[in-house]
């Protein structure tokens, strides 16, 4: 009998998955790759609050369409 | 095999955060666009219910105080899930929540339609043009 587990793996971004999440609840997401949008480069935060974190990483960004939301952008922290 | 008594403390955690940006270029201050709500509830752990939402911040606080349908929106979310938080920065206003670990890092339709309501809400506020010397 053997595992049911697959020896091998397909890596998927976290955008990817994310985006894949989105799409299951009906919405017109794209994910692109990463450094490609403008929001990527920029601050992630306000500043104007003291606790938000100074090290994340950036996993890149989603499209959407149809929607008032321009891009969704997954971070991580540390 | 021995357990690491001293773990490192540093590298990326499993915490993730979806940003949700609008990308606006208006006339209104960036302090304007900050917002986060002070959630009234009711219950204890997981009977605990968001009963009511006081936005506080700059206008735009204003703006999603006077819309009562994001507010019946928001009741029916979980308190973890009605910790959003809206802060400017240069390119847009970004519209988050809480850290969340790679297991519950995923997005319902409820509260899409919340991150949705208060992008409107941010695309719809109006501010009046800055006045020039």
């Amino acid at each position: 009998m053997h595992d049911s587990e697959s020896d091998t793996f397909h890596p998927v971004n976290k955008n990817e998955e994310f985006c894949e999440s989105l799409k299951k609840i009906g919405l017109d997401a794209k994910a692109n790759q990463i450094d490609t949008d403008e929001a990527e480069k920029e601050n992630y935060y306000s500043r104007y609050y003291s606790h938000t974190p100074v090290m994340v990483t950036n996993h890149g960004t989603i499209t959407l369409k149809g929607t008032n939301i321009d891009v969704v952008q997954i971070i991580q922290k540390g | 095999m021995a357990q690491d008594l001293n773990p490192v403390s540093w590298g990326a955690q499993d915490r993730y955060q979806a940003h949700f940006i609008v990308k606006i270029l208006t006339g209104c201050d960036n302090e304007d666009y900050l917002a986060r709500p002070k959630l009234q509830t009711k219950g204890h752990f997981a009977s605990k219910q968001v009963t009511g939402i006081k936005w506080s911040g700059g206008k735009l606080a204003d703006v999603l105080n006077t819309d009562d349908a994001l507010k019946t929106m928001m009741t029916k979310l979980s308190p973890e899930d009605a910790q959003i938080y809206i802060e400017p920065t240069s390119g847009g206003v970004r519209i988050f929540g809480k850290w969340k670990d790679s297991h519950d890092f995923t997005m319902t339709k409820e509260l899409f339609s919340v991150y949705d309501r208060i992008a409107l809400g941010i695309k719809n506020m109006s501010c009046p043009p800055p006045i020039k010397c």
